[in-house]
């Protein structure tokens, strides 16, 4: 291959990705670093105001209602949706009629844009036109105001994250109960492991790496939350129900204020790394142990 | 027959077929059992779309006060949802952009991936930091970039056009396409490439003949996976666009909301319009794309 990998040939090659890259990303996070530590209202020249925008994050009630919200929607969407999207591989793995079609509908709420799927749930969970309050008025149960109100918010986000992320997380458990060599299987079976005791003591253990990507993906995705917020209470009333991005995305675009906003992006890029950091800490501590 | 002493429960009239043995019609019952909860599920989760899709043939007033009722089932608000929404607009400006922004962002991670993965660089070390280089880009959420390509649009003369979005959504590609490409690479070995190198050819025609078409597998996947990416972005969408001749499907969506304000029948056959297109594809296409769209969690 030295043939044809002379200098000039290189950077050829190399040259278009490594400029769009660079000019678009690299530069971009640089420059919400710098601006992070300015006051810059979009005219005139940003002020240099050193660390004073994340001593300003600490004690914005703002930011601290928006990452609770942010957790409560994490820790609800991954305690449903790991088992139940495991569960629903199993479920889909074993000899159902037209299981084949079931994983296809399953997975489609996956390729809808967030947007809209926000906009399709503003009709089933809004108080009063949404199907789900007539559904319990009919069982002659009370309205309960599932988004816009001062407490349900999260959760609610969280039941629309998870009705959009199951088939794609049952997919990645599925392909991995697929690499699953079928003589252990068999041979456990034959050792008289009982359904469950399979599940427990075979199969888990040997995806645990797919359980570790699906957790990573779910908590990136969970820190990405915006447009379902956007849509279903624009962050209201008085920034009750803001998830961290939708919340940053107030404080840049409709405030106007791009230094805190820039501060704020780079603390919630921040968080989740750790999160993902952290987890995989736990995960693979725990991986050693056995 | 000694049979009936094995068996404690008797035995519901089981009809022409075999009669089974116990363990087998557990074994069956439970088969039954879970197949219920496998249907019961799947339907849990396409009801929201089916709910839409219903409250789209109805008109306004009944949205509001008896949303079950199927008396008045019409297509009123579709003529009043095409006649207030630019769908051709929104639909050729979003492909207009996939379409580049997947092509620039293909070609250019390819060629990149070709002289991470093939070519000889003086130094190793350069060529393995390049390639941490671009997957470092995994790592950046798309939010933290918003505000700053918006100022560099501005200051390069792109906002306002096409541009603005083609660009940002090229390069936010390059990390993943590279991780797939170069992995894809690394395992494939490099001799059929060797031998067309000596068979003369040079630079372009191994790039194009040869290693292009080894790849499809791998490009299709980059493609799917980007174009549903584009098609369905938002943040970027509502901050690089302000041209009403540019909307694009999504900044469509988030819309109408406004536009339709209590026109709920409009709102939902509008919603329905970009559902069913995307989800007729997905029905052609559903191997491909759920492939596609779990790559990178499958084969990272």
């Amino acid at each position: 291959m030295n043939w044809i990998s002379s200098r000039p040939k290189i950077l050829l090659m190399l040259a278009p990705a490594f400029i769009l890259f660079t000019l678009f990303m690299t530069y971009p996070v640089g420059y919400s670093l710098a601006f992070s530590l300015t006051k810059f209202q979009g005219f005139g020249t940003p002020r240099w105001t050193g660390l004073d925008n994340y001593a300003r994050i600490l004690t914005d009630q703002f930011f601290w209602q928006a990452l609770v919200n942010t957790a409560i929607i994490l820790v609800v969407s991954l305690a449903v949706l790991i088992p139940g999207s495991f569960a629903l591989a199993l479920l889909l793995q074993r000899k159902i009629a037209g299981s084949g079609a079931l994983k296809a509908l399953v997975f489609g709420p996956a390729i809808i844009a967030p947007i809209l799927v926000g906009l399709i749930w503003v009709f089933i969970l809004d108080p009063k036109i949404g199907l789900l309050n007539r559904a319990l008025a009919g069982l002659g149960v009370p309205a309960v105001t599932w988004i816009g109100g001062n407490t349900l918010t999260p959760y609610s986000v969280a039941i629309v994250f998870i009705w959009s992320s199951i088939g794609f997380a049952m997919t990645i458990f599925y392909a991995g109960l697929q690499t699953l060599p079928s003589d252990v299987m068999e041979a456990s079976a034959l050792d008289g492991a009982t359904g469950w005791q399979q599940v427990r003591h075979v199969t888990i253990p040997m995806l645990r790496a797919t359980f570790a990507i699906v957790t990573i993906l779910l908590i990136t995705n969970v820190f990405k939350i915006f447009e379902l917020v956007y849509v279903l209470t624009g962050g209201g009333p008085v920034h009750r129900s803001e998830t961290l991005v939708s919340y940053m995305y107030y404080v840049t675009f409709t405030n106007q204020q791009y230094g805190y906003g820039m501060a704020l992006a780079v603390i919630i890029t921040v968080l989740g790394a750790l999160v993902s950091a952290g987890y995989l800490m736990l995960s693979s501590r725990k991986g050693d142990r056995r | 027959m000694s049979r009936a002493v094995a068996e404690p429960t008797p035995a519901v009239a089981s009809g022409p077929r075999q009669p089974l043995s116990p363990a087998k019609r557990k074994q069956r019952r439970t088969l039954l059992a879970l197949a219920a909860i496998a249907y019961l599920i799947t339907f849990l989760v396409i009801l929201p779309i089916l709910w839409i899709v219903l409250l789209s043939f109805q008109p306004s007033a009944d949205i509001l006060n008896d949303p079950l009722s199927l008396g008045h089932l019409g297509l009123a608000n579709y003529v009043n949802a095409v006649q207030s929404l630019p769908l051709l607009r929104m639909y050729a400006n979003t492909f207009l952009i996939a379409i580049a922004a997947v092509s620039l962002g293909t070609v250019v991670s390819f060629m990149a991936a070709f002289a991470l993965t093939r070519m000889v660089f003086r130094h190793r070390r350069l060529q393995s930091a390049v390639k941490f280089y671009f997957l470092a880009g995994l790592a950046v959420p798309v939010y933290i970039l918003l505000f700053p390509v918006y100022r560099l649009d501005l200051a390069l003369g792109l906002f306002g056009t096409y541009g603005a979005l083609i660009l940002p959504y090229a390069a936010v590609s390059i990390p993943f396409n590279t991780l797939l490409m170069t992995g894809f690479l690394a395992d494939f070995p490099a001799e059929i490439e060797e031998a067309a190198i000596i068979d003369g050819a040079g630079l372009w025609r191994l790039c194009i003949s040869v290693v292009l078409p080894i790849m499809r597998p791998v490009i299709a996947t980059i493609l799917i996976f980007n174009i549903v990416y584009v098609f369905n972005e938002f943040p970027f969408a509502s901050i690089l666009i302000n041209d009403p001749n540019m909307v694009t499907v999504s900044l469509a969506v988030s819309r109408f909301q406004g536009q339709f304000t209590v026109d709920y029948g409009g709102m939902m056959a509008s919603a329905t319009m970009v559902l069913i297109p995307q989800l007729v594809i997905y029905a052609f296409f559903q191997r491909q794309i759920i492939a596609g769209m779990t790559a990178g969690a499958v084969k990272g």
